[in-house]
């Protein structure tokens, strides 16, 4: 069993005034893909060598599985890793990299042998196992990277960021093959990134980390329906989620986020929790595809906007507009719009809208 | 276009004047190998009396010279050389990857001392060094004068500096996580060392141990003074020494045993030429 449980785990650099990763507290379970991801410096690669015994615990507890593994060096941890730049020792050959770890723990010579080119079957590198890594494409040595974690059988595997020096379309097909990998081995992965696609689409739950601490720990699609606040809003989704600062009106029963001379009324199950804010301003959560057509305009959800210029993204236009002088963008199908600029009344998906205290950040409902 | 024509040109001219300035001496010790000693005293830097079967008369009188002992001489030329540049290499490239990878005060305060031990000339220190070795062999009770162990241990102390100074530069730019991935494996820090990071050095130890070798094997001020003029133990430069009198000096005899000493490394030069080049630019830039 290879669970991993971070009890109140802090990290502190050698002569920093504040932890890097404050008083973390995470439990990812048996054969999850779990997938951290966060802005730059919010401590997710520290967390992810802090499993992998690169990094050392100033205070806490870290189990893997039962094992309290503070203490214990990275070889004895059952675990393996793919580095961003992937590590590959440049004066061995593939088949030498696959094996090193094996032979290191004096590994049958004949088993080795098998399980090498097992891994090179499955990564399509048996036609490679004579060159050195200098001699491959970035693609070819990530897979290489992956076959040296994976011919060792770990408990535990950990990526940090594999793919950010692939160009989009090895990016796009790596991601399904380390997806397929996580089937086939049905062990832990642990994976870093600060690609929210990446994140989205490859893991089973993620952790979004800000500043070194966890901000929500769920699967992709309750991050992106329920955010639990303006940071995890803004973070997950692409483009990102429209922020409009708003002032809640209420009319009779009727709550309405008001802005400007744009008066949007609040869906009734929404209200309950927004009553409260009456006479206040939040910030409302609006993302680009949350828009509806405009055979659904109507005066409780119209918006009156300015565009300024649009984007084909192929099957989507992303048209950049201001609302109160507020930049939106809104997502719509490319299939029969000729969009220009212009003044526009569009239809905004209020039963889809997000509301955040605009003190604490934190979501009031969605 | 012009300007940069005749700037070439300049550098041209220059280029062959450091050359002819350079290659002199070694010509001078070459074409005079061909010639008997009174060619030489007569025409030391013409054609004049050059021919084969003087030069084999030459090679006889050195090689089979009593005094010169040339096989001992070369003997423990090379085994000084080859157990200095081994240490040199071995205990230079450990030293360098700590001190690269242990960013504490005490790596840097250390790293400092070899740099600065690199701008003291010998010159200042060889007195104080031969009076400190025959104590501390009179302490020990090992002689570290006259002995091939004392000398062994003076080379990789003058040349560890320039060793560590150079192995560290390159150290810099070999990935950490290569280390990092290694432990992963399964890994010692021991095994890290000799099976990751020393294959990775073998370009700029190459290189280090090309220029050490140099240095070592055409010494002659150190041995002269560990080893002595008379004493028993010899390296090639000291044992040339024989041929020099008080009132006579057998230029014919010197200069055939200077060129056979000189020919092993000129040999390893032209082949590892490439490799030396090589090292240096990728310890300059890495």
């Amino acid at each position: 069993m290879a669970s991993i449980r971070f009890e109140n785990v802090t990290k502190t650099y050698e002569g920093a005034t504040s932890p890097v990763v404050p008083n973390l507290n995470l439990e990812i379970k048996d054969k999850e893909f779990i997938i951290l991801v966060g802005p730059s410096g919010c401590g997710k690669s520290t967390t992810l060598r802090m499993i992998a015994g690169l990094e050392t615990i100033t205070e806490g507890e870290l189990y893997i599985g039962d094992r309290l593994m503070n203490k214990v060096p990275s070889k004895d941890r059952d675990i393996a890793m793919v580095f961003q730049n992937y590590a590959l020792y440049p004066h061995m050959n593939v088949y030498k990299n696959i094996a090193f770890g094996l032979k290191l723990r004096k590994e049958d010579p004949a088993e080795i042998d098998r399980r090498v080119h097992e891994a090179a079957k499955i990564l399509d590198l048996e036609h490679l196992l004579t060159r050195k890594p200098k001699e491959l494409s970035g693609g070819q040595r990530q897979r290489v990277a992956l076959g040296r974690a994976m011919v060792r059988n770990p408990a535990v595997f950990l990526l940090d960021e594999p793919l950010s020096n692939l160009d989009a379309k090895l990016r796009a097909s790596m991601r399904t093959e380390i997806a397929k990998l996580h089937q086939r081995l049905d062990i832990t992965f642990v994976y870093v990134t600060h690609d929210q696609t990446e994140a989205m689409t490859m893991g089973d739950r993620i952790v979004v980390m800000k500043e070194g601490v966890v901000q929500q720990f769920d699967t992709p699609q309750a991050l992106y329906e329920k955010p639990v606040n303006l940071f995890v809003a803004g973070f997950i989704g692409s483009p990102q989620m429209n922020f409009l600062d708003v002032e809640i009106a209420k009319e009779g029963r009727k709550l309405y986020a008001v802005l400007g001379k744009n008066k949007l009324a609040v869906p009734d199950f929404k209200c309950n929790a927004l009553a409260p804010y009456a006479g206040k301003r939040v910030i409302m959560g609006l993302r680009p595809e949350d828009f509806l057509g405009q055979n659904q305009l109507t005066e409780d959800n119209a918006m009156d906007t300015e565009m300024s210029f649009s984007e084909l993204l192929g099957a989507d236009y992303n048209l950049y507009m201001s609302v109160n002088d507020i930049r939106i963008i809104v997502k719509i199908p490319a299939a029969g719009a000729q969009p220009e600029r212009g003044s526009y009344r569009i239809a905004a998906n209020m039963d889809h809208a997000h509301f955040f205290d605009k003190e604490t950040e934190q979501a009031i409902c969605h | 276009m012009e300007m940069k024509k005749s700037r070439k040109i300049l550098l041209t001219v220059i280029g062959i004047i450091v050359a002819v300035y350079t290659l002199f001496p070694f010509y001078l010790v070459v074409m005079n190998t061909f010639k008997s000693a009174n060619s030489i005293v007569s025409s030391p830097v013409g054609f004049e009396g050059i021919s084969v079967s003087q030069l084999m008369t030459n090679l006889s009188s050195v090689v089979n010279n009593s005094n010169f002992n040339f096989w001992y001489a070369f003997g423990t030329s090379v085994i000084i050389t080859v157990v200095s540049l081994i240490v040199l290499a071995l205990f230079g490239g450990m030293a360098a990857w700590v001190i690269c990878r242990n960013k504490t005060k005490w790596s840097t305060a250390i790293y400092m001392v070899f740099i600065a031990s690199m701008i003291i000339p010998f010159q200042v220190v060889m007195l104080p060094l031969i009076s400190t070795f025959r104590d501390v062999g009179n302490f020990v009770g090992i002689s570290l004068l006259q002995s091939i162990p004392g000398i062994v241990f003076a080379y990789c102390g003058f040349g560890g500096a320039m060793t560590v100074f150079i192995l560290t530069g390159f150290i810099k730019g070999i990935p950490y996580e290569l280390e990092e991935a290694a432990s992963i494996d399964g890994c010692s820090p021991e095994g890290t060392f000799f099976r990751i990071i020393f294959p990775l050095l073998t370009p700029v130890i190459t290189t280090v141990t090309i220029l050490n070798g140099m240095w070592i094997w055409n010494d002659y001020l150190l041995p002269s003074l560990m080893l002595g003029q008379n004493g028993k133990v010899k390296t090639l430069p000291v044992a040339v020494q024989a041929f020099v009198g008080s009132y006579v000096k057998q230029w014919d005899l010197i200069l055939t045993a200077a060129l056979l000493a000189i020919i092993p490394m000129v040999i390893i030069f032209l082949i590892a030429q490439k490799q030396i080049m090589n090292g240096m630019v990728e310890g300059a830039i890495k």
